[in-house]
Parts: structure tokens; C-alpha cells; sequence
């Protein structure tokens, strides 16, 4: 089958399932799930052969709308960065799939939520595949659509309701950032069309600016759940603990770092630096938030969010070493350079791979997370479960396989993927190195807290303590999750299909490399020998127990953007849209509306005073008429 | 001579008359025309002031076309006798018409366009 039709297939799946669910499927839920995972499983084959099929960069594009010169296309991009991205999710997409065969088996709306999941999948792969910043933006709302469908799930609960609307009410914030960059590109190249962006580029003609990437990068900060806009992720836990690996640990969050590798061409150096900021000072402030969390699923999101931070500067941090050919040279101005085909760069490269094994690893916590969360009737708070590694040894397992992986330990790919990225920091800029070491610390600080204190000691619960473990719908996925965060760090395992986008990864070769691996490794040991010695198993928090300041400062830090969000809609904007609300019943409904009414109706009210019945005061109306007339034609007013 | 005659030969009256003379008659009945539409409370009243104002123009038109030397005023007069002729039978049918509904032909007794 011809690549274009593959690609329109990965689509059409999806879409299609969703399609039928909605319209006829939405009270039978298990004909609604079979229909689901069917079509997960039709898309990871169809997608399994899209990208080892070999072909790439085909042309396939049809014209979608045109208004004026600005012609939107609907065409796919497939390069070995979208084959990588394409596969994180067509995979992890499915093992998420049926993983929530079992995690939804008893929910009433189960309709619902896999046409949610067929919804997110399409948008997803559309994503991927976008052509244009264009196709992109409209995908990129829809993966918001569905992240605000599947969020707000359980809708009977007023907090998930509401974390349902600030998911998306906090990135539209950042998508009108977004959009504007799209203009702003639209407007100074001319074109939103990627590959022509690259070819451009290539050329010497592409004109740059700091407001391009940096526009567009606000689309990422959103999505990415990026400082200043991180708040609403941690909330967004409240939907099922399936749709919290699939859609907000290990693809849509993804979905802004997989866009920034897309505009990577866009980039000029000041903006990088903004962006390599941007996620270290994230990386570390998530990292010291889920220090002090009490959810299970809060923990892992602000492990979300600080590895999204690693990703962010890796990409800011890696892309400084190219030098644009003239980065300010005027349009059209360049030398007649072949246009190469575009190379990615290393920190493209080293945020990739940090995403696909964060996919895995952080899919397989979440999904971890989410078999003891079953096991346990729904308990999320750390401190009621223990005891869990006896009772659930698979999930036990797995899980530690997954804690092993995010702290970097040696073997485990998160070793690996982060190695890279502060092998690039400790090149380019010590301080973010220093920052991200001291995330690496306290991410295993927090990581093997969780473990330790979910998984061991006595059960202190009556939930945790009647614990069994899952089923093999659920035990299953956990096992190839596991399987990939292991295999996915080490080189050789990476197909040649990727090769053009991993083949990239910065590696430190002789005395550096053994430098990293100490560091890496005296990190991760530091974090995790801390963690043992400080938590065990117990009812309660000793940093709340012991350094209740600490603790209590820590929370505030959690909870500090929140409040300052709260105070500016509640102090500031509630009080200006009540402003603006009384100029408008004053001016325009008042004066304006309510007054241009009222003289007309009183202009009225005095023509009626002339209309009196009688013939012959007509009459005398057209004489006066007739004077005025006359005295007009006359030239007298 | 009799006293009408009397008055003639004592006024001081121009040998020839000229187009003023007749435009100042035709004045003089559009404006007599006139006011008869504007005081006078019998719709047939009204209707004979309303002729007369037509006929005041029709000798201003014949005035004209005499002093131009030229027809189109004699056409016009011809065309305004034609239609005046056309109004005053619909014209009276209206009023014999009304008169059979309402008993009366006193405008101020007509007033139902507000009542």
C-alpha cells in the first residue's frame, strides 16, 4: 500500500472508531471498548508498517481551504521524527488501550470514555503527522478537546469538573500564543508549511525572529504544562488513571516538545536560551513540589512535569551548538545553497529520546499507579496503602522497573536518555547543569519516597489491606512497559527507522563519558540513599511530623501559582470585568442603545402631534410644505 | 353709463393688456381657489374651490403660450380639461358615495382618520 494511504489510514482508524462509537455505540459499553482497542490495535499495525516501510518525506497533500493567497493544506510530513513520535503513541496508545479494559471494567460510561480515547488518538496521530503549523494548531485543540472530555470523566465530581476547565481555560492561554506565532510566521516567511520552512532555511532565505519561536513556544509551555502555566496538570490527575498515562504523562504533554523539534528551524539563540530555562527552572520546581504530595498520582504528575522540564532544555540547550548560516540576514538575500536535507540537532535529538523513554517509563508508573489505585477501591493517599509488594507482585515489579528507570539508574533507560541531557548541559551551560543535577537528586528523593512507602512496611488501610493483584489485561501492559523502559535507553535497540533523529543523541566519549556516569550515577545514589534512610513506611510524613516549616513551605510553593491565579481573576480581572460591565450598562446601553431609542422615539411622539385628523390642517401642512420648498428653491436657508 | 362702466372708465387701466395682467388673474383665482379649500366646510364647496385653481392655471398656461407664440401651453390646458373632466366624475360619485353612508358632507363631521 502507497506511504499516503497508510498515513491517511492512522487517521481514518480512529476517527472512525470514535465516529461509531458516538453515534451508536454510546450506551453498549463493551462493544464500545472492543471497537476501541480494535482500532488502537488496527493503528499500531498500520502505523508499524508506515514506519518500517521506509519510505519518508513522500508527498501527500491535498489543498484544504483557501482564503485569498493563504492556502491551508491537509498534508503529511513524515520524516524520522514523526516515525518516532508516530510510534510512542501508536504503541503506548495501545498497551493504554487495553489496560483500561480492565481499569474501566465496571464504570457506567465506558461508551463515553473510549470514543474519548479514539478521539485523542486521532488528534494525536494528527499531530504527528501535520504538515503546517496550521493543520497543527487545529489538532492541537483537539488533543485539548479530548484531554478536557477524558479529565472531566467523572463529571458528578465538582473537582473534576473543574479541573476539566482549567486544563483547558490554562491552554488557551498558551494556544493564543500559538496562534499568533503562526501569524507572525505567516506573516514575515510567507508560508506555515514546515518543509518548505526547512527548505528555506536551507537556502539562506528564511527571515528570523525572536517573536516566532518564541509565539510558538507558548503554545508548548501550555500543553507542555511549562512554568508559568503548570498548574493545570497536577489537577488534571482527576481523570482516569489510563487517560492520566496516556494523555498527560506520555503523549499530549509530549506533544509540545515533539512540536518545538518541529520548529526547530524557526530557532534563534536568544529564544533557545529562553526556552532552556524555561524547563530547567521547571524541572527543578516540579521536582521539589512532589516532594512533599500525598497522591500517588500527584507525585508522578509533578514527575511529569519535571521531566518535561529535562526535555524542554534539552531542546533549548542542545540546539545552541548550530549557528544559524547569518541568523539576521535580510529575506531572500542568501547564497544558492543546495537545500540539504534537514539534519536533526543534538538537543532535538537528546529531548527526543528523553520522550521515548519517558513515554514508557512514566506510562508504565502511571499505569502502575493506576492497577494498586484498583486493587485498592480507589485510595490514592500514599500513607493508607503499604504492604502492596507482597500482595501485588507484578505491579510491584514493574513499578520498580519504572522507579528504577525515572531516577536514572544505571541499565534502566531514564539512565541514559538523561545522561545525554546533562552531558549537553555540562557542555554548554554549567548552571543548568547544576540545577538539573539537583533535579536528578530529588527526583530520585521523591521517586523512591513513593516507592517506598506505598509498597512496603504494614498495610494501614482496610482497602490496601484486602488488596490482590489485577488481572492479566492489566498485568500484561505493565509487563511490555516495563520491557520498553529497560530496552529503550540502549542504542543498538533503536531501529534504523529513527536513526536519523536518535543517530543524533550526544554521547560523551572516554574520560567524559566515565565523568557522566559518576555524576549521573552519585545523583541518583544520593537522592535514593537519602530516601531510604529518611521515609519509611508510616502513617504519616516525617518531614510533616518532624520540620513541620519545611514541609509547610513547601506546600505553599506547590500551591503559590494557584494563589497568584486565584488573587489576578478574583482581585483583578473580576473587578475589571465588573468595570467594564458598568461602562457598558452606563455608556452603551444607557446612552447609546437606550438613548439613540428614546430621541427617536420622542421625534415620534412630535410627528404624531401633527397627524390631528382634520382635512384641512393637512391642507394647510402642504402650504406650509409648499413655502418651505419654495423658500429652499429660492436659496433662502 | 351705468356705475359698473363708471368704474371701468375711471380707473386708470391700460389701453393694451399685457401677460402680467394675466398672471395676476390667475393668481388672484388660484389664491381665491385657495382659500376656498382651506375655509370652507361643504366637500362640494371644496371640490368647485379646487376647480377653480385648476382653471387659474389652465389661463396661466394659455397666458404663457399666447406670449411664447408657441402650443404647448394650448396642449396642456387641453390635456388639464381632460383630466379635470375624468376627476370630477369620480370625484362626485365619491362624494354622492359618501353622502349615502355617513348622511353628511361637512368635512369637520369627517374625522374618523382620527377619532
Amino acid at each position: 500500500m502507497p506511504p499516503a494511504q497508510l498515513a491517511a489510514l492512522v487517521l481514518l482508524i480512529p476517527l472512525a472508531s470514535a465516529a461509531v462509537i458516538a453515534l451508536f455505540l454510546r450506551r453498549r459499553g463493551a462493544a464500545a471498548a472492543a471497537i476501541s482497542v480494535a482500532a488502537a490495535a488496527g493503528l499500531a499495525a498500520v502505523s508499524l508498517a508506515l514506519i518500517f516501510g521506509g519510505q519518508r518525506n513522500f508527498p501527500a497533500a491535498v489543498e484544504w481551504l483557501r482564503l485569498g493567497t493563504f492556502a491551508v493544506s491537509f498534508g503529511v510530513k513524515f520524516d524520522d521524527l514523526a516515525a518516532l513520535m508516530l510510534f510512542v503513541v501508536s504503541i503506548v496508545g495501545f498497551l493504554i488501550h487495553v489496560f483500561s479494559l480492565g481499569y474501566m471494567r465496571d464504570d457506567p460510561a465506558r461508551g463515553r470514555y473510549f470514543a474519548g480515547l479514539s478521539v485523542f488518538m486521532f488528534s494525536m496521530c494528527g499531530i504527528v503527522l501535520a504538515d503546517n503549523l496550521f493543520m497543527l494548531f487545529v489538532f492541537w485543540e483537539l488533543v485539548g478537546f479530548s484531554s478536557y472530555l477524558l479529565i472531566g470523566h467523572w463529571y458528578e465530581r465538582p473537582s473534576a469538573s473543574d479541573a476539566a476547565k482549567k486544563a483547558f481555560i490554562v491552554n488557551r492561554v498558551g494556544d493564543f500564543g500559538f496562534l499568533l506565532g503562526i501569524i507572525a510566521c505567516y506573516w514575515l516567511n510567507g508560508t506555515v508549511n514546515l518543509t518548505e520552512l526547512a527548505a528555506r532555511q536551507a537556502a539562506g532565505g528564511l527571515v528570523f525572529s525572536r517573536a516566532i519561536p518564541l509565539l510558538l513556544f507558548c503554545g508548548a509551555v501550555g500543553k507542555s504544562a511549562q512554568m508559568p502555566l503548570q498548574v493545570w496538570l497536577p489537577d488534571a490527575m482527576e481523570g482516569p488513571t489510563p487517560v492520566s498515562a496516556l494523555i498527560h504523562a506520555a503523549t499530549m504533554v509530549a506533544a509540545g516538545i515533539y512540536m518545538l523539534c518541529r520548529i526547530q528551524v524557526l530557532m534563534v539563540p536568544d529564544a533557545l536560551t529562553a526556552i532552556m530555562w524555561v524547563g530547567t527552572i521547571t524541572a527543578l520546581y516540579s521536582a521539589v513540589c512532589a516532594i512533599v504530595q500525598t497522591d500517588i498520582k500527584k507525585v508522578l504528575a509533578y514527575s511529569t512535569l519535571s521531566q518535561l522540564g529535562y526535555m524542554v532544555a534539552a531542546f533549548g540547550l542542545g540546539s545552541l551548538m548550530i549557528a544559524h548560516p547569518s541568523p539576521f540576514r535580510a529575506p531572500g538575500g542568501g547564497m544558492a545553497v543546495e537545500p540539504a536535507a534537514v539534519t536533526f540537532q543534538t538537543g532535538t535529538a537528546a529531548a527526543m529520546f528523553h520522550l521515548l523513554t519517558h513515554a514508557f517509563f512514566k506510562a508504565l508508573l502511571f499505569l502502575g499507579a493506576g492497577s494498586v489505585i484498583h486493587a485498592c477501591h480507589h485510595e490514592q493517599d500514599i500513607f493508607k496503602l503499604g504492604g502492596l509488594a507482597r500482595k501485588m507482585p507484578v505491579t510491584f515489579w514493574t513499578f520498580t522497573v519504572g522507579v528504577f528507570a525515572i531516577i536514572g539508574m544505571p541499565f534502566f533507560a531514564g539512565f541514559y536518555s538523561k545522561d545525554a541531557i546533562l552531558y549537553l548541559a555540562l557542555e554548554k551551560n554549567p548552571l543548568v547543569f547544576a540545577v538539573l543535577v539537583a533535579t536528578a537528586i530529588l527526583t530520585a528523593l521523591y521517586m523512591i519516597r513513593l516507592w517506598r512507602i506505598a509498597f512496603f512496611g504494614e498495610a494501614r488501610s482496610d482497602a490496601a489491606a484486602h488488596a490482590h493483584e489485577t488481572g492479566p489485561v492489566m498485568t500484561v501492559p505493565l509487563l511490555a512497559l516495563a520491557t520498553g523502559s529497560v530496552v529503550a535507553g540502549y542504542g543498538w535497540t533503536h531501529p534504523a527507522a529513527f536513526q536519523g533523529v536518535l543517530g543524533q543523541v550526544p554521547e560523551p566519549e572516554g574520560a567524559s563519558h566515565w565523568t557522566m556516569v559518576a555524576i549521573g550515577s552519585g545523583a541518583m545514589l544520593i537522592g535514593l540513599l537519602t530516601a531510604l534512610a529518611y521515609y519509611r513506611p508510616a502513617g504519616m510524613d516525617p518531614l510533616q511530623a518532624r520540620v513541620p516549616v519545611v514541609f509547610g513551605g513547601l506546600r505553599f510553593a506547590q500551591t503559590f501559582f494557584d494563589r497568584i491565579y486565584g488573587y489576578y481573576v478574583d482581585k483583578v480581572q473580576q473587578r475589571l470585568a465588573l468595570l467594564l460591565g458598568w461602562i457598558e450598562d452606563v455608556f452603551l446601553a444607557g446612552w447609546l442603545i437606550r438613548g439613540g431609542a428614546g430621541a427617536v422615539g420622542f421625534i415620534g411622539m412630535g410627528a404624531r402631534a401633527l397627524h390631528v385628523g382634520r382635512l384641512q390642517v393637512y391642507a394647510y401642512w402642504f402650504l406650509l410644505g409648499v413655502a418651505l420648498l419654495w423658500g429652499f428653491a429660492a436659496g433662502r436657508f | 353709463m351705468s356705475a359698473p362702466a363708471l368704474i371701468l372708465a375711471a380707473l386708470p387701466l391700460p389701453a393694451t393688456s399685457g401677460l402680467d395682467h394675466y398672471l395676476v388673474v390667475s393668481a388672484l383665482l388660484f389664491a381665491i381657489g385657495f382659500l376656498g379649500v382651506l375655509v370652507r366646510r361643504n366637500t362640494l364647496v371644496i371640490y368647485m374651490s379646487l376647480e377653480l385653481m385648476l382653471n387659474a392655471s389652465t389661463l396661466a398656461a394659455v397666458a404663457f403660450s399666447r406670449f411664447n407664440g408657441t402650443m404647448e401651453g394650448n396642449v396642456f390646458v387641453f390635456f388639464i380639461i381632460t383630466v379635470a373632466a375624468a376627476e370630477v366624475a369620480v370625484g362626485l360619485a365619491i362624494i354622492v358615495a359618501l353622502f349615502r353612508l355617513r348622511h353628511t358632507v361637512q368635512v369637520e363631521e369627517l374625522a374618523t382618520l382620527k377619532s
